[in-house]
């Protein structure tokens, strides 16, 4: 009951805030914030969970958005249709990879995702009958989605809401996940997978399982980020976009479930002063993210947890 | 007919060229609990890791529980068919509290045992806390207990005593005899504590070199010459 109140509190509080900021500049950067959030988010449920780091979550992402752009361009289903598909495809996708790629440890896993998602990028750079190359591709959005107008999904203020919602809707999820017994299975797999073959369980489904779910995470964020821009270009697939979604996690922390989401909201705020600043804005966040890694080894939520701990209060 | 509760037939594991285990053979009368002794880089871990399965289809040699030959079988399925084991080095789930992972043992024994093993292995004050953050002593028994969920048929211990005082590791002994009696479960265990050993096994089987050298009752096995010779040296005469 409590961790409902939470969210419904969060939810509603997110909901207010077009109405409190005003200003379209700061409402488009966070909506693009919570995108990216949701997009964090994925990548570091699949470290919290299974303890890998993903350098090609871009490449679901890209998916995502590439399939509703494309499906609609083409009219080849119902938008409806081209949502469920845009997410369940690039889902089937991680867990069929997963099944074969969990096997190899570390290092050589990351490689390998990097690798899948590049080939993606590839594919849409040069598959220009299909993609448009470089050029990008619009999407043809129908007149209603969902039942909603699709112009609130284009709209600063509304997406905003839409994509916070989404966004408490999500951690919700995984924070039920982690306290249901397969969430117990998935960490202890995670500290220990030889013990949790021993006392009976097989490793590399559910292992697959956490994939497919932080790669459904990363194609929900990318059909939002269809939906708003209305326009795909390879860049969603590029290997840069999984790295700035691992620094977000980093940054954020990953052994709570709200930490990349919280790290995504921060790195698009600095991101966004220090691009004030000036030109050189990368080295800023490359030298906060040093800082955090230093000073704050379990990041921004990692620390906050801790003071809450100190302060007697329990967080998921 | 009777099977042996645990049997492996012409078990061999090498390395390279380093023959770690030699065609050895073993079998265990069900209930009895039976001490694997020799020296270090005798082979016990070896055979402990073949007869669970640990090794996969590196080794040779074939392994029956209660009759069914379970070579073919992972770890995992080796479990669900009642063969579990402890492990040399502490072997648990740090992150997890000790009812959490005791609990998760049980689901997948399919068994509701897990507060009788935690009752059983005097683990109730800890239940609550993660086992990273418990004593050494505490994690070994954790370690037995994820082994003991389900009320195994075979329980393979691995130095379950080790980096124990002699109080402990002698309380963890007769702990086990104990639970192995009232659940009937048949234990070969490996300890180079030797009270630990003569307080709780009714037989023994000595390896040196990667073959069998001895078996017999402790009694008699202590009085070998070529045993004392090749682990238990002259104090033990």
């Amino acid at each position: 009951m409590i961790r409902i109140a939470v969210f419904l509190f969060a939810g509603v509080a997110g909901a207010l805030l077009p109405a409190l900021l005003g200003s379209p500049l700061l409402l488009t950067l966070l909506t693009q914030a919570v995108i990216n959030a949701i997009l964090a988010t994925g990548v570091g449920f699949l470290v919290r969970q299974n303890g890998l780091v993903s350098f090609g979550h871009a490449g679901f992402f890209g998916l995502g958005a590439y399939i509703v752009a494309v499906s609609t361009t083409n009219e080849w289903m119902p938008i409806g249709a081209a949502l469920l598909v845009a997410i369940l495809a690039p889902t089937l996708l991680a867990l069929l990879l997963g099944a074969a790629m969990l096997r190899l440890a570390g290092v050589a896993f990351s490689m390998l995702t990097l690798a899948v998602a590049q080939a993606f990028y590839e594919l849409a750079m040069r598959w220009r009958s299909l993609a448009n190359g470089d050029d990008g591709i619009a999407a043809q959005l129908p007149g209603r989605i969902l039942g909603l107008d699709s112009s609130l999904f284009q709209q600063a203020g509304s997406m905003f809401v839409i994509c916070w919602i989404v966004l408490m809707l999500v951690l919700f999820g995984l924070s039920v996940l982690i306290a249901i017994p397969f969430g117990t299975l998935t960490l202890a797999i995670r500290e220990n997978e030889e013990r949790a073959r021993f006392i009976g369980y097989h490793t590399i489904l559910p292992r697959a399982a956490i994939y497919a779910l932080s790669a459904a995470i990363a194609a929900l964020a990318g059909v939002l980020f269809a939906l708003y821009n209305g326009f795909v270009t390879p860049n969603v697939l590029y290997w840069g976009l999984s790295g700035e979604a691992l620094v977000m996690a980093v940054v954020g922390g990953t052994r709570a479930v709200w930490g990349p989401a919280l790290g995504a909201l921060l790195f698009f705020l600095l991101k966004n002063a220090a691009g004030d600043l000036t030109e050189h804005w990368p080295a800023i966040i490359g030298g906060t993210l040093i800082l955090v890694t230093v000073l704050l080894p379990r990041g921004a939520s990692g620390t906050i947890a801790l003071l809450m701990q100190r302060m007697g209060v329990r967080t998921a | 007919m009777t099977y042996p509760a645990l049997e492996g037939i012409g078990l061999t594991r090498r390395f390279g060229g380093f023959i770690a285990l030699d065609s050895v053979s073993i079998a265990l009368r069900p209930g009895e609990i039976r001490g694997l002794i020799g020296p270090n880089g005798a082979g016990k871990s070896t055979l402990m890791d073949v007869l669970s399965g640990r090794t996969g289809k590196s080794a040779s040699g074939r392994v029956l529980l209660f009759g069914h030959d379970i070579s073919g079988l992972p770890a995992r399925q080796r479990r669900r068919a009642g063969l579990a084991r402890s492990f040399q080095k502490t072997n648990i789930f740090p992150d997890l509290t000790v009812a959490a992972q005791i609990g998760l043992a049980a689901r997948a024994a399919e068994t509701n045992n897990a507060e009788e093993v935690i009752d059983a292995m005097e683990l109730s004050a800890l239940a609550g806390q993660r086992a990273a953050d418990i004593s050494y002593g505490d994690q070994r028994r954790v370690d037995v207990a994820l082994a003991l969920v389900g009320r195994p048929r075979v329980l393979l211990l691995d130095e379950p005593a080790a980096g124990l005082s002699m109080a402990e590791s002698l309380n963890l002994a007769l702990l086990l005899r104990d639970l192995a009696a009232r659940w009937q479960v048949t234990v070969l265990i490996v300890e180079h504590d030797m009270e630990v050993i003569f307080s709780i096994c009714s037989h023994l089987t000595v390896l040196h070199l990667g073959r069998i050298l001895a078996n017999g009752p402790p009694e008699e096995v202590r009085a070998m010459p070529e045993v004392i010779t090749a682990y238990l040296g002259s104090s033990a005469a």
